[in-house]
């Protein structure tokens, strides 16, 4: 038998390295470190587009027999299931067609009076396609990556819209993919706006209740909220335009020892399972910058403060 | 070196398969969440298996730096914590070095059973991390992975020892 043939070589006796556990002290050092400055201060975005261009060839591999197998569904999804889908979206479209022929009209007559009354226009933003390719992995937060990224000038905190409302926000942006935070996420607030009643208020994800939804946060006890309002973006966060349809509120409760009611809405966008959506600028980049205080008062106050 | 009773001769292990075996656990990771299960809690870590396999059989080659590092990629990839898996996998790696001289001695059901408290530890690191950084409770329904993860052991023990599993000698009527 030749040398080397067994996996038997005697273990080093003087250059062993480092035990054991000071590799774990100093390894989980650098970890609570890690976690520290990416939860804290935020700072560990350029770590991470690193890391991802290590990792982006594995997950191009992986992503190939994914997009294999959903090619070859899609080619043997019958024909009636297409023909359904087709009839469905026509529906749909006879139907918005009414609402999207007076929108003209509608866009026309408010620009008139805009103008009238000296208003600003109200703000367009740009929209690109993308499509939704996986969910991200952590079970923690709700999280879908899209297809677009830094290349495609895609930018942190542009709204994200499917065909039935607001989606999320886009949160993290990778040169060729980006990471869209889902309304349903608890720590993704929206601003939103009853079109019942016209009051204004903050939605938050809501994943602990029943599977994802959002809770209409501090909204007095005796608001006017019925089962059935539909919600739609505020537009008065300078992120997303406003009127995009956003959540339905599906139950409110009202207790007598709470000061604010329990509202839980159903987002209307597909928060599991959608495909293909827009990504919008957000509308902050159009807003004028806030006017100067005249320097003397605020150095004057400013000298008091201390 | 004392040899365990009935031990089979194994190959020197080629670090090629070492470093391959962890990036396919890796891309067999990306798999279950692109294509197969989205972000469910309970889908096994075969990353963390292939990890405490090696760890435990190349201690030398293997160990927490590079469970450190695996740990990094793998939160990259969540797009959560930066570092949440990264420290799993240290102290998951720490606990294997710790046990890996015993550990063998033992047939493969009774090692699926002493690495099970292992893979326990290392989410329930992850489950305290999130926990303490405000992230919500992902369901019992995590319970399953560790669990998961201990039932592939013997799985990864047939499948990693394989290329050292060959004759020394191969010629034609023993190829392989």
């Amino acid at each position: 038998m030749p040398l080397g043939t067994l996996d038997r070589a005697p273990p080093p006796f003087f250059r062993q390295g480092p035990s054991a556990l000071t590799k774990l002290a100093v390894c989980s050092a650098l970890a609570l470190l890690l976690m520290v400055a990416d939860a804290r201060f935020k700072v560990m975005q350029p770590l991470r587009l690193g890391l991802a261009a290590v990792l982006y060839p594995v997950q191009w591999l992986a992503l190939r027999p994914v997009l294999l197998a959903q090619d070859v569904t899609h080619y043997f999804s019958t024909m009636t299931a297409a023909q359904s889908a087709q009839a469905q979206a026509q529906i749909k479209q006879t139907m918005l067609s009414q609402r999207a022929n007076q929108v003209e009209q509608l866009d026309q007559e408010n620009a008139r009076l805009r103008k009238l009354l000296g208003l600003r226009e109200r703000l367009q933003a740009a929209a690109s396609a993308a499509q939704v390719i996986y969910d991200a992995a952590d079970p923690y937060t709700r999280k879908v990556v899209i297809d677009k990224g830094l290349a495609h000038d895609v930018r942190v905190g542009s709204p994200v819209l499917d065909e039935f409302g607001v989606l999320g926000q886009v949160t993290r942006v990778y040169p060729l993919v980006s990471e869209v935070t889902l309304v349903t996420d608890r720590d993704q607030a929206i601003p939103v706006l009853n079109t019942r009643t016209g009051a204004r208020g903050v939605a938050f994800g809501d994943v602990s209740a029943h599977a994802d939804a959002l809770e209409l946060r501090f909204m007095a006890a005796n608001a006017d909220v019925i089962a059935g309002d539909l919600l739609t973006t505020s537009g008065v966060d300078g992120v997303y335009p406003p009127g995009l349809a956003v959540a339905r509120v599906e139950k409110v409760e009202r207790r007598v020892d709470d000061i604010f009611a329990r509202i839980y809405c159903v987002p209307l966008a597909m928060v599991s399972g959608a495909s293909h959506v827009i990504v919008l600028e957000p509308v902050s980049a159009q807003i004028p910058e806030r006017p100067q205080a005249p320097p003397g008062p605020a150095s004057l106050r400013g000298r008091a403060a201390k | 070196m004392i040899m365990r009773p009935g031990q089979q001769l194994l190959l020197p292990a080629n670090p090629l398969f070492v470093w391959g075996s962890l990036v396919g656990a890796l891309l067999l990771n990306m798999v279950q969440n692109m294509g197969l299960w989205g972000r469910a809690a309970w889908t096994p870590d075969l990353l963390a298996v292939a990890l405490v396999f090696w760890t435990v059989h190349q201690p030398l080659r293997v160990s927490i730096g590079v469970a450190f590092v695996c740990g990094l990629l793998m939160d990259v990839h969540h797009g959560g914590l930066l570092g949440q898996h990264a420290l799993a996998y240290t102290v998951l790696s720490f606990l294997a070095v710790a046990m890996h001289r015993r550990l063998l001695w033992f047939t493969v059901p009774s090692q699926a059973a002493q690495v099970l408290p292992l893979f326990v530890a290392a989410h329930a690191v992850e489950v305290l991390l999130q926990l303490l950084v405000g992230g919500n409770f992902p369901g019992w329904w995590m319970l399953l992975a560790p669990l998961l993860e201990a039932l592939l052991w013997p799985l990864a023990s047939v499948v990693l020892l394989l290329p050292q599993r060959r004759a020394p000698d191969p010629d034609a009527n023993r190829p392989l």
